[in-house]
């Protein structure tokens, strides 16, 4: 199956994505107190070789931090990926006014708190606008303190190429960071971009 | 189908559905008020719908941290968004005990939850649904990889802490605590106290138990300097590189002290040249990592097994002549086996 | 006669969605702009009575456009269509003299609503 999307549908996308960050941004602004900075978010269509290439909007070198949670909704179904700098954990800390020490254990429940939102608010966000409704499975922490390279291996993936929305959320005046990956299944794309035609119409 | 265009005997079937499934059900309302309980929350916890029905959840579970509860509870009233926790985090929302005396090998049930928002008419959320998933299988397994339980906040920065700190980290942490220093005990006999990695028995049991089934690289990893620092200086010499391997690695992977100041990492599934990448990464980051004001290097040896060739003796040996080779050609290098 | 509206934001998509949002029966003249430079100019010709102005654009954004119109005093009245909902930008755009802030997605209903109260459009 071609998974090709045209300009137009490129151009919803990125609108719709648009819109739902806008949302996500704005509850964790509130959750957090701050201002979120929300740049464009970017559309593409990846294939499987390139995955950590789209993760590399992170900083490569930095160590990272990721969780992972799939979701499936009327013959859609993907999963979204969220990469935190481990630099981020500091400041996220001090916001979320997390008392315990920074530990293992600690990150992993500011990593849980703050990816809950983010991924469940995006999703509803994109869900709402396409009139879809998406359940979401349980989170999966790929891993902590670790390299982009390790979190997805190459080479061990069921499609060859797919549509890929990339959002970078950054907290303004903080150390704060991270990339936000929706990865939709190959065939589920079709099945989107009818919906979207639905809306261009 | 509309809510409404569901016929009665459908409602009857449902109700009969969320009574028998085989997850947790509790709606809470605003004060955390239990208002629904249903089968599997009854059969647990021993507590029937009508002794638990409008009282607060942090009554009738006092080992349930408020706090902690309300922090992922509270986005979900607030900003409409389902939240998640898991049994990483914390092994249990709902302290039940394992119920299965034959297949359960774990002491209590270990859970995943979603809270979900429950709107009512106005659009506001009034109402929230917390599930509770049953992943006690999951976990025991995930434990046995790794051998590590979760609920023992290791706190990593500061390696040499003593051991009885750990099963009381914060006040945050399980306000009960018996389960996690059963785990303690149960883990000093396989876990070096100083590096919280492997000891050298239980790292060979899972390698060899690992290599009937899956491929992947061995690395060993020796400090260059010499044994003749003072003790302390060693013992932060020793836990700074188990940190780093241990922030380098997978859950899944198997990681070891061997001897004093000899590791082995198994990478599960990686090829040769991912080991190389790991171990130079190591190697790299340890160089440049100052201990107590000096500077310390160490030398790898890599080896790849290959799926099949369950020889895990043999592949320790050509690790171990890959090491000598790297120790042997100027130190703080990686040098890869090869046939 | 048809009330000069301008819409402006740099995707087709959105433009097509605004445009669709526009009451019914209101007698319009509508132009589009595809980021502010083109927004500030069709401004300028009188264009834009009305505005509806997207905040994240290239070559000049929303909070661009609203700062120009202010300091060459043109006529307009700004309404922020935004993705960008988070409390600080709402009080940004106000400041910076926009008339109203809807969030997106747009629609009939709030295009309505908010044109109704602010005597835009005459509640008949």
């Amino acid at each position: 199956m071609s998974v090709q999307v045209t300009e137009d549908q490129r151009d919803c996308y990125q609108e719709i994505s648009n819109v739902a960050m806008g949302q996500a941004a704005d509850k964790l602004a509130r959750l957090l107190d701050v201002y979120v900075i929300l740049p464009i978010p970017k559309i593409n269509i990846i294939s499987a070789s390139d995955l950590h290439m789209a993760l590399a909007g992170a900083n490569t070198s930095d160590n990272v931090s990721a969780v992972c949670q799939g979701f499936i909704g009327s013959g859609i179904a993907g999963e979204a990926l969220l990469i935190f700098n481990d630099a981020s954990f500091t400041d996220l800390a001090k916001l979320m006014k997390y008392e315990g020490s920074l530990d293992y254990h600690g990150e992993l429940e500011l990593l849980m708190d703050v990816s809950s939102v983010l991924i469940g608010a995006c999703l509803q966000g994109i869900g709402e606008q396409l009139e879809l409704h998406f359940n979401q499975g349980h989170p999966v922490v790929l891993g902590q303190h670790c390299q982009i390279d390790d979190l997805v291996k190459a080479g061990n993936h069921q499609w060859s190429k797919t549509l890929a929305i990339e959002i970078h959320y950054e907290i303004e005046n903080l150390n704060i960071d991270c990339d936000l990956l929706l990865l939709f299944t190959e065939d589920s794309v079709a099945k989107l971009n009818e919906q979207v035609d639905y809306l261009l119409d | 189908m509309s809510k409404s265009g569901l016929e009665f005997t459908e409602m009857h079937w449902l109700m009969d559905v969320l009574q028998n499934i085989d997850i947790g059900l509790v709606i809470l309302d605003r004060d955390y008020k239990i208002q629904l309980w249903n089968g599997f929350m009854e059969n647990h916890s021993g507590l029937r719908p009508d002794q638990v029905h409008d009282k607060p959840l942090f009554d009738s579970f006092s080992n349930i941290p408020a706090d902690w509860f309300k922090q992922k509870a509270e986005p979900v009233f607030e900003l409409k968004t389902r939240t998640f926790t898991i049994w990483e985090q914390r092994p249990y929302l709902f302290k039940f005990k394992n119920y299965r005396p034959i297949t359960g090998r774990a002491e209590h049930m270990y859970q995943n939850t979603s809270i979900i928002p429950l709107e009512s008419i106005d659009g506001s959320v009034k109402h929230i649904c917390v599930i509770i998933y049953d992943v006690t299988d999951i976990a025991v397994k995930q434990q046995d990889l790794a051998k590590v339980n979760s609920s023992v906040a290791i706190s990593l920065d500061t390696p040499s802490e003593d051991t009885p700190s750990e099963d009381t980290p914060s006040e945050d942490t399980l306000s009960e605590n018996t389960d996690s220093t059963d785990d303690v005990t149960n883990l000093a006999s396989t876990t070096d106290a100083l590096t919280k990695l492997m000891t050298t028995d239980q790292w060979q049991k899972n390698l060899a138990e690992e290599c009937n089934h899956s491929s992947g690289s061995l690395i060993l990893i020796e400090i260059d300097q010499p044994e003749d620092t003072d003790v302390d200086q060693q013992d932060d010499i020793i836990s700074k590189l188990a940190l780093l391997l241990r922030r380098a690695s997978r859950q899944l992977d198997i990681v070891g002290r061997l001897q004093h100041n000899h590791f082995a990492i198994f990478l599960v599934d990686a090829q040769a040249k991912t080991a190389v990448n790991f171990a130079e990464r190591v190697r790299s980051k340890f160089a440049e990592t100052a201990i107590n004001g000096d500077l310390f290097t160490v030398s790898a040896g890599v080896a790849e097994l290959k799926q099949g060739n369950n020889d895990h003796l043999g592949l320790y040996s050509n690790a171990e002549k890959a090491l000598r080779h790297a120790q042997g050609n100027g130190k703080n290098k990686t040098t890869l086996y090869q046939t | 006669m048809s009330v000069p509206i301008l819409i402006c934001d740099d995707s087709s998509f959105a433009r097509k969605q605004m445009n669709r949002s526009l009451p019914d029966n209101w007698d319009v003249e509508v132009t589009f702009a595809t980021n502010g430079l083109e927004g500030l100019e069709a401004i300028r010709q009188g264009k834009g009575e009305v505005v509806f102005l997207d905040l994240t654009m290239p070559e000049m954004d929303g909070y661009g456009v609203l700062e120009n119109i202010r300091k060459e005093d043109l006529h307009a009245m700004v309404i922020v269509v935004s993705g960008d909902i988070q409390p600080d930008a709402q009080a940004r755009v106000q400041k910076l003299g926009a008339m109203a802030f809807v969030k997106k997605p747009i629609d009939k209903l709030k295009t309505t609503q908010i044109l109704t109260e602010f005597g835009i459009l005459s509640s008949e």
